[in-house]
């Protein structure tokens, strides 16, 4: 069997007494469209951090395609993308010199840099300004910005913290397409998102972390089996340790958003609009 | 407003900066600014940053007590002899220092405060000049120019008692003047630096002015005038009359005639120049006003060309310089953000503007001909002080960015070595200007000091970009490239980056006084070939270890210089 392309283990990250992140192990298969789930401050963006090196766990292992990231940083970050929660955008370069600027920093020589610079412009449609900063963009602009640069050396894994938000709906779906290309191709997407129903759509494995712990992790299928037999006090068990869930199949098909909620929310907490009842204020 | 009900707010309330939503929004922004204050306390950092601004208070208080106390007894004797010419001198005086600095000297001024992101409030513009003012007031160069006036208005209230209120009001009226005038100015040089074009003229009249002053001085010499720093020791000063009466219309002239008359028991005639000084007030704050009235509607200042349907082609950037590598890379990025940043080139520049226009000054007093001897190495000295925020903040630019230079293969110390560069050029460059004016003023320095100079070179580069590198590591802050401000953190960082600038100072002078005092000219130079080895070594020792350190600073590097307020 392949070693998996992303395998954490015991990964924990406290902030003094906070845990942000709490013994989180995860194996992620290369060539997967991988969803990482969570509610606001459930340890998404800080998971993604200790995976892409911009933070450092408290205890736990990180291997990224085979390596362990504690001893070979590098070389890992030769071969990973990312767009992470800030963007990392240089906001006085114009969009074409900053991405000349990142395939010199990955070491692309200055033929390939140029020629993929081009393409991306093109690809992502920012090529229409090419005086303008990357300071003066709108945000879905910058995102794609940030998305061809995660993209330009060619990663063979890619991490995605939120890459949809502010996107138009065209560009969201030309990005979509490349990310499934990707895939085909062999490259893993490891993607954090609010929008379920994207990552219904192109994730064909989720993760769940709540409150720093990974609360589920599977297949639709496989997180849909495990809840129904949670529903159904069957004992059975949503976070897979590395073989399939266990429990009864599901009656109903259940959405993701549905799938969240109940895995999220928990019992006697499942109608948010209660919430807003007592803002009795609001028209 | 659709959809909300506004009965628990005071959005009935009038829009003026006085109205109860106003008042409230004062009442905020003092409380969110005590807690950041107190909040910031809680760090090492904070801390360092408190400790630095004492010590800022006291050295500006040294600074400004000495001529305060000559201004309140320069004006104590022309109250006393009815002098006509003592108010006008003393209040140009106060006119010109508060002014000149504020223009010249950012960290005087205080710079703008930053409001944009009070945008997304209900802000009503005069709500928003009151506060761009009140920021205003505690920068150094209006502590100080208040400071002076106080000083004259006691020296005039104590010669003549019964002047106080009237002097009282026509400093005050002065003083706003000031206020209003330096506020005005640095807002328009900044509005005027974010634009390519501007930016070019700017800089040739900055240009224009500083080789202008710089002829003036030795004319002043050769002409037989009374240099202005000779004053005291000439026979009383005349000014021609139509130089007088070119100046009575001016805002110092006018508070200056407006007390003389006060004491001459003319009030009409001290109303009137009231009056006219008045107008200056409306005048200084209309334009201020004026600026103001687009950055409080979200006016960008970036230097986003405007938008164009027409032109579609997709110009090939021309790389800057044409070699490969992450280092090279990241020699060009920080070109390219220096080229375009208006207030980050007038950082360099002004330094430069200020030795040119006082470097005439060395040419006086008793000590002139040491001075005029060591000018290449004082000259080496002050270039280097234009680059220190650059250098010991080498990161503060990067913003989002620096998250880049994290997630990327490139190793930090690639990055750092690529900025040491760039700055190393920088400071060549200021370098041969400063050599060059060095040059032209005093004439080719003996060999010995010039050999001794170089070697001290060798010396305190290293030292600085080591120094430098620990500090942008440890104690790093955010820059906007965009505007001419004072940056939180920035204290603390430009303490240190100041005492390790007169520590390697001091080395130098260390070497260079005894044996000057024992008259051997040539023994610096080896001896401080020997401490560049050293220096060079601690270098190579520091970069070597930037990886490490960052590692172990990332989240403190990514917080402070991503952070948006």
């Amino acid at each position: 069997m392949d070693s998996p392309a992303i395998a954490i283990r015991d990964l924990t990250r406290r902030f003094g007494t906070f845990t942000a992140v709490d013994n989180v192990t995860l194996n992620v298969s290369a060539g997967q469209f991988f969803g990482f789930l969570g509610p606001n401050g459930a340890g998404k963006s800080t998971t993604i951090k200790m995976m892409t090196g911009l933070l450092a766990p408290t205890s736990g292992h990180i291997e990224l395609l085979g390596l362990d990231f504690a001893t070979h940083p590098l070389e890992i970050k030769r071969q990973i993308g990312v767009v992470p929660e800030g963007l990392a955008l240089f906001g006085r370069l114009t969009a074409s010199e900053y991405l000349r600027f990142v395939g010199r920093m990955y070491g692309l020589d200055r033929t390939t840099t140029n020629s993929r610079t081009e393409e991306l412009l093109d690809f992502m449609n920012l090529a229409g300004e090419p005086k303008k900063l990357v300071t003066d963009f709108s945000h879905g602009m910058q995102k794609k910005l940030a998305l061809a640069a995660a993209v330009i050396h060619g990663p063979r894994i890619l991490f995605l913290d939120e890459p949809f938000e502010g996107v138009d709906a065209i560009a969201a779906g030309t990005l979509k397409a490349m990310l499934q290309r990707m895939t085909e191709r062999g490259a893993t997407i490891f993607l954090t998102s609010h929008v379920l129903e994207i990552v219904e759509r192109l994730c064909s494995h989720v993760a769940i972390i709540h409150q720093g712990r990974l609360v589920a992790n599977g297949s639709l299928d496989e997180l849909r089996a495990g809840v129904a037999a949670s529903s159904a006090g069957v004992p059975g068990e949503l976070v897979r340790g590395g073989g399939s869930l266990s429990g009864p199949q599901p009656e109903e098909k259940l959405t993701l958003e549905e799938l969240f909620l109940r895995i999220v929310s928990g019992p006697g907490s499942e109608n948010p609009e209660e919430a807003v009842q007592e803002l009795s204020w609001l028209a | 407003m659709a959809g909300v009900d506004a009965g628990g707010t005071r959005f009935t309330a009038r829009w003026g900066f006085l109205s109860p939503l106003a008042r409230g929004q004062y009442a905020a922004l003092a409380w969110i600014q005590t807690r950041m204050f107190f909040n910031g306390l809680r760090t090492r950092r904070g801390s360092v940053e408190l400790g630095a601004r004492i010590l800022s208070f006291f050295v500006f208080s040294a600074i400004a007590i000495g001529p305060s106390i000559g201004l309140g007894i320069g004006a104590y004797i022309g109250a006393s002899h009815g002098l006509r010419l003592a108010p006008a001198v003393l209040l140009w005086v106060l006119f010109l220092a508060w002014q000149f600095f504020a223009a010249l000297a950012p960290a005087l001024a205080g710079q703008n405060p930053e409001l944009s992101h009070l945008l997304r409030y209900p802000v009503s513009f005069g709500t928003w000049l009151v506060l761009f003012l009140v920021y205003g007031l505690a920068a150094p160069s209006t502590l100080i120019g208040l400071l002076w006036a106080t000083a004259i208005g006691i020296g005039v209230t104590v010669a003549r008692p019964d002047l106080f209120a009237w002097t009282a009001l026509t400093l005050a009226l002065f003083v706003f003047f000031n206020l209003l005038l330096s506020r005005m100015i640095l807002a328009w040089i900044e509005r005027w630096l974010a634009q390519r074009r501007t930016r070019e003229i700017v800089t040739a009249i900055f240009l224009f002015l500083a080789l202008g002053a710089q002829a003036l001085n030795p004319a002043f010499h050769q002409s037989g005038h009374t240099p202005l720093y000779g004053i005291g020791r000439q026979k009383p000063l005349h000014l021609p009359s139509r130089v007088w009466n070119v100046q009575r219309v001016f805002p110092p002239g006018l508070a200056a005639d407006s007390i003389f008359q006060a004491m001459q028991h003319h009030p009409l005639k001290g109303a009137e120049d009231m009056g006219w000084l008045g107008l200056y007030v409306f005048g200084a704050g209309g334009l201020l006003a004026l600026r103001l009235r687009s950055e409080s509607r979200g006016e960008n200042l970036s230097e986003a060309p405007r938008r164009s349907t027409k032109t579609r082609s997709r110009a090939r950037s021309r790389a800057l310089l044409d070699f490969s590598g992450p280092l090279a890379a990241v020699f060009e990025k920080d070109l390219r953000y220096l080229l375009r940043s208006g207030p980050m080139l007038y950082n360099l520049a002004a330094p430069l503007v200020m030795a040119v226009v006082f470097g005439g000054a060395m040419r006086g007093g008793k000590a002139s001909s040491i001075r005029v001897e060591y000018a290449l190495p004082i000259g080496m000295v002050w270039a280097f002080l234009g680059l220190t925020r650059l250098i010991c903040n080498n990161l503060g630019a990067e913003g989002d960015g620096i998250q880049f230079y994290f997630l990327s293969p490139t190793p930090m110390r690639t990055v750092i070595l690529g900025k040491n560069f760039f700055h190393l050029l920088l400071f060549l460059l200021e370098a041969v200007l400063v050599s060059g004016l060095v040059i032209f003023r005093f004439g080719l320095p003996a060999p010995s000091i010039a050999a001794a100079t170089l070697a001290w070179l060798l010396f305190a580069i290293p030292a600085n970009f080591a120094a430098g590198n620990l500090l942008s590591i440890n104690m790093p802050y955010r820059v906007n490239m965009a505007r001419i401000r004072r940056e939180t953190g920035a204290m603390g960082n430009g303490l240190l980056s100041m005492l390790a600038q007169f520590g390697i100072l001091a080395v130098g002078a260390a070497v260079l006084a005894p044996c000057a005092f024992l008259g051997h000219n040539w023994w610096p130079t080896p001896v401080l070939l020997v401490l560049a080895v050293v220096a060079l070594f601690v270098y190579l020792r520091v970069l070597g270890n930037v990886d490490r350190m960052v590692q172990s600073r990332m989240e403190s590097l990514t917080l402070e210089i991503m952070k948006t307020t």
